[in-house]
């Protein structure tokens, strides 16, 4: 017959038309070349944070940026990734995704939801930032600071982990909370920090480097098993190229943050990282989300 | 008991259960509060049981305490109008709501089903559990609808409806 | 633009089905269940969007806190207590019990979010007083009661903001304080125009209340007085957030109600309660009807055209600003505020942003404009109450308001022409927009 009907690609995502990563979606919609018919919905106008996942099992989306620990709420195995000093840096976030044991993880989410998992979306390291003037160097130091976390028990717990007094509020609010003292710090990436313009009411930044911040860029299974063997290779390229852009957006973005906030005058030093380190990883081995994850999984991560 | 007699109970209930529901909103935020600024002791509990409660209250009493006459309508014409356009009126309304909600009915029982794949982040109820009385206020429309038709067709127009009893809270 | 297509079809839908007197959270969703079986969509759509949505604005939960709040303050004394201080305030000047009601309508609007609340609670106390011993006409105090309740949501707490804070993302706090300035000047007018309105027709001056008797009336109300520095204390210094100070808010009125003016009955106390419950259910419904066809509007990308159209026409961000206030101050005589808030305002917010007209000023333009809505003729939430309590034909109520209408367009059209006037205040804390 003719030209077939381009399939309708509707993506959406939490992140804002601005962000390097709705960049990245521009370039994959014109990687995957015709035949798609790309409609992008950022700012989460579309499906709120969190309820991705399901729309895009029951098929009312065809692409999403999910959050790792939506994937764990159905896949309990999947919170191993979601825990705090896992991965060391982006590199090593992609490296893992690209071995066997990130062949394993995809599997197991993609045939338990029905998803087809495209590549991890690095978009910052979670790093400290403080409205109080007191220097950190161990979770000791965090004792009784109300530490602004996303809501949910698995951010609670991170917080928890570090050593703070973790408060869940939401993520507009965070500017007068750190203002009026209502919270005393936040943990988001760097890039966060400048887009929200929280840095005007912090006074430090604690390159604590507790979780390597990313999404996954994930295809419905509807429209994954309907297209030809050639469009999912070209997709796969789309994907694995515009993700490659933009993770390195972020790494040079970060850089540039860590010094532009230092001369703005806020505090910007690194804590004793090894001492968090083993902290935070031996609270996450005595706690009852390990007993969901993989034998040997965060071993053969590390060693990689 | 007779039959007015039984449902004007009944509303009773329900209307106990609304107190109880926004009662337990007030006393739940108060704990948050008292636990965060006295205790120094967050709990994330509270926000989860406070939403759910928000949507029992909205979908409950919108199915059984709410009464027609107290919802926020546009009533520049249904007010204007005499008993008998009236009565056309919600014979109309009625039949496209039940309609819809009957054809709806499958899907959205799906999906609420659909939603035991996740609990919530705190108490880990399953969201089918936490969700489902929408399905309860969809049947409780279909049904109330269906009564509204019913008494259109045989006579009794609907009251007209009091703006200054209803408020959208401006 | 197609006239026929599925969403020109939703539209008219709602609008019949409004017309025809269903509820108009039900017309949305009705309407948008049609829309998601034309096009073939999952008919479960409009559940998930319901739930998800009412699940993920915790924000929120501040309105049925704050309609609480205002119906325990209602039923307590605290409403009538507050009265007779304003009347040891001004109530000797000339048309005293006029000054009062705009008086008593300034400070419980830094206590209740909502105008109906206030016309509600004092309207029938303000009502019998001025109009006994042939004062004031009924029209003139039934007008009165209503052009000064508006002042309610402007002046912080807001349920209207925070409605729009749901929608645009913009931070409670700072809309708060945001219309502290505009609440002030309008309640500045309506003084000016009650001290001509007394001059030209001599109204009456109350008997100054004797001296002695002026700590006992002010001891009597000071508890209420303490409400608005509490409230705002507590959102201002952190200690809790906009939402949780609903709940404080209602805690207080509580207290001072039940343990220091025990005027508070069980009975009292339940229907509050009970009133409060139904009022949230109403807006929870319009609120999750809004979340259903928002989300048919995004599907059909109409507020990005919006903003593509508009950015077309070249609009400066001013031009823009006056479109917008002569497209709500036409819908507001016909159309139910939240549903304007809930269903109108999204569809622009794209626009402001891509114009960089800042959000926080944006709000307070669009809630001042609502706010207008409730006192215009034929559909006015005021105009009804006012009609009911006073018993005088809403015609003499509408003539009575237009003076202080005039007003109230020339304050919107200063906090649109200046926006610093809005945005002065929430600057001076460290809003940065
Ligand atoms: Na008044
Ligand atoms: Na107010």
């Amino acid at each position: 017959g003719l030209a077939q009907e381009a399939r309708r690609i509707r993506f959406s995502a939490v992140f804002s038309e601005q962000d390097i990563r709705a960049e990245m979606m521009r370039r994959f919609a014109e990687g995957i070349g015709p035949g798609f018919a790309y409609q992008g919905f950022y700012g989460g106008v579309l499906f709120k944070q969190g309820t991705e996942l399901v729309a895009l099992q029951r098929g009312n989306l065809e692409m999403s940026n999910i959050a790792p620990q939506d994937v764990s709420k159905q896949v309990p195995a999947w919170s191993a990734l979601t825990s705090g000093y896992l991965f060391r840096d982006a590199d090593h976030l992609t490296r893992m995704f690209a071995s066997d044991v990130g062949t394993e993880m995809k599997t197991l989410a993609e045939d338990q939801l029905g998803i087809k998992i495209l590549g991890p979306t690095f978009y910052g390291i979670r790093q400290l930032g403080l409205n109080t003037t007191k220097k950190i160097a161990t979770p000791a130091d965090l004792a009784g600071v109300k530490l602004r976390m996303p809501g949910g028990e698995a951010w609670q717990f991170l917080g928890t982990a570090l050593g703070a007094n973790p408060t869940p509020m939401a993520y507009a609010e965070v500017y007068t909370g750190l203002q009026t003292g209502a919270i005393d710090g936040q943990d988001n990436p760097l890039p966060n920090v400048d887009n929200m313009k929280f840095y005007e009411v912090m006074k430090q930044i604690v390159l604590s480097a507790h979780l390597v911040a990313f999404d996954l860029l994930t295809v419905s299974g509807k429209l994954w098993n309907d297209m030809t063997e050639d469009q999912r290779a070209a997709m796969q390229k789309a994907a694995d190229d515009a993700i490659a852009f933009s993770t390195a957006e972020h790494n040079t973005r970060e850089a540039e943050l860590a010094k532009k906030f230092a001369d703005m005058g806020l505090e910007v030093y690194a804590p004793d990282v090894d001492a968090f380190r083993s902290h935070v990883q031996k609270a996450y081995l005595d706690s009852s989300l390990a007993q969901d994850w993989p034998e040997g999984l965060i071993d053969r991560i590390s060693a990689l | 008991m007779s039959l007015p007699k039984a449902a004007a109970w009944l509303r009773r209930r329900a209307e106990n259960v609304v107190v109880l529901m926004l009662l337990a909103m007030f006393l739940v935020f108060l704990l948050q509060i008292v636990s965060r600024y006295v205790l120094n002791w967050p709990i994330g509990w509270t926000h989860e049981i406070s939403v759910l409660l928000w949507i029992w209250l909205v979908l409950f009493g919108a199915a059984f305490v709410v009464p027609d006459t107290e919802e926020m309508r546009f009533d520049l014409i249904y007010g204007a109008v005499g008993a008998r356009t009236r009565r056309i009126m919600a014979l109309i309304t009625g039949i496209v709501t039940v309609v819809a909600l009957v054809t709806a009915m499958p899907a959205t029982w799906d999906y609420v089903s659909f939603m035991r794949v996740e609990s919530t982040a705190y108490l880990g109820i399953p969201f089918n559990w936490a969700y489902a009385i929408y399905v309860i206020f969809a049947v409780a429309m279909i049904v109330r609808h269906l009564w509204i038709g019913f008494r259109a067709i045989y006579g009794k127009a609907p009251k007209a409806y009091d703006p200054t009893k209803a408020s959208s809270g401006v | 633009m197609n006239f026929f297509g599925p969403f020109a079809i939703t539209v008219y839908g709602i609008t019949a089905l409004a017309m025809l007197g269903l509820p108009i959270g039900l017309s949305m969703i009705v309407a948008s269940v049609g829309y998601l079986w034309m096009t073939g969509m999952d008919m479960g759509s409009a559940a998930e969007q319901f739930l998800n949505g009412m699940y993920s604005n915790y924000i929120i939960l501040a309105v049925p806190l704050f309609v609480f709040a205002a119906e325990i303050m209602n039923s307590g004394s605290m409403t009538e207590r507050l009265l007779r201080f304003c009347n040891v305030l001004v109530g000797h000047l000339r048309g005293g019990l006029a000054q009062v009601n705009v008086l008593q309508s300034l400070i419980f609007a830094g206590m209740s979010g909502s105008a109906i609340a206030d016309a509600a609670g004092s309207g029938r106390m303000m009502q019998n007083m001025m109009t006994r011993d042939n004062r004031y006409t009924p029209s003139y105090a039934a007008a009165l009661t209503a052009v000064t309740a508006v002042i309610g949501p402007i002046l912080p707490p807001s349920i209207p903001l925070v409605v729009y804070a749901l929608v645009s993302d913009a931070s409670i706090g700072y809309l708060f304080m945001a219309g502290v300035v505009p609440g002030l000047l309008m309640t500045a007018m309506q003084m000016a125009q009650v001290g001509w309105d007394a001059r030209r027709h001599n109204f009456p001056i109350e008997e100054r209340v004797p001296l002695r008797e002026i700590p006992r009336v002010t001891w009597a109300a000071f508890p209420t007085l303490l409400m608005p520095v509490i409230l705002l204390g507590c959102i201002y210094s952190g200690v809790t957030t906009p939402t949780e100070a609903a709940a404080l808010a209602a805690a207080y009125a509580v207290l001072v109600s039940v343990v220091i003016y025990r005027s508070l009955t069980w009975r009292e106390g339940y229907n509050a309660v009970l009133i409060s419950a139904k009022t949230s259910a109403s807006i929870g419904m319009m609120i999750g009807g809004a979340l259903v066809f928002n989300y048919v509007v995004t599907i059909e990308n109409i507020p990005e055209t919006l903003r593509a159209l508009l950015q077309g026409w070249d609009l400066t961000p001013l031009q823009f600003l006056l479109l917008v206030n002569v497209i709500l101050l036409v819908l507001g005589c016909v159309l139910e505020g939240t549903a304007v808030l809930l269903i109108i305002v999204p569809v622009f917010i794209p626009t402001a942003v891509a114009l960089d007209i800042d959000l926080v000023h944006f709000g307070v333009v669009v809630v001042v404009n609502i706010m207008l809505g409730l006192v215009t003729p034929p559909y006015g939430l005021l105009l009804f109450i006012m009609t009911n309590i006073s018993g005088s034909p809403m015609k003499d109520i509408i003539r009575d308001c237009l003076p202080f209408l005039g007003w109230m367009v020339l304050c919107l059209a200063l906090i649109t022409l200046f926006p610093d006037l809005v945005l002065w205040l929430p600057r001076l804390a460290g809003y940065a927009g």
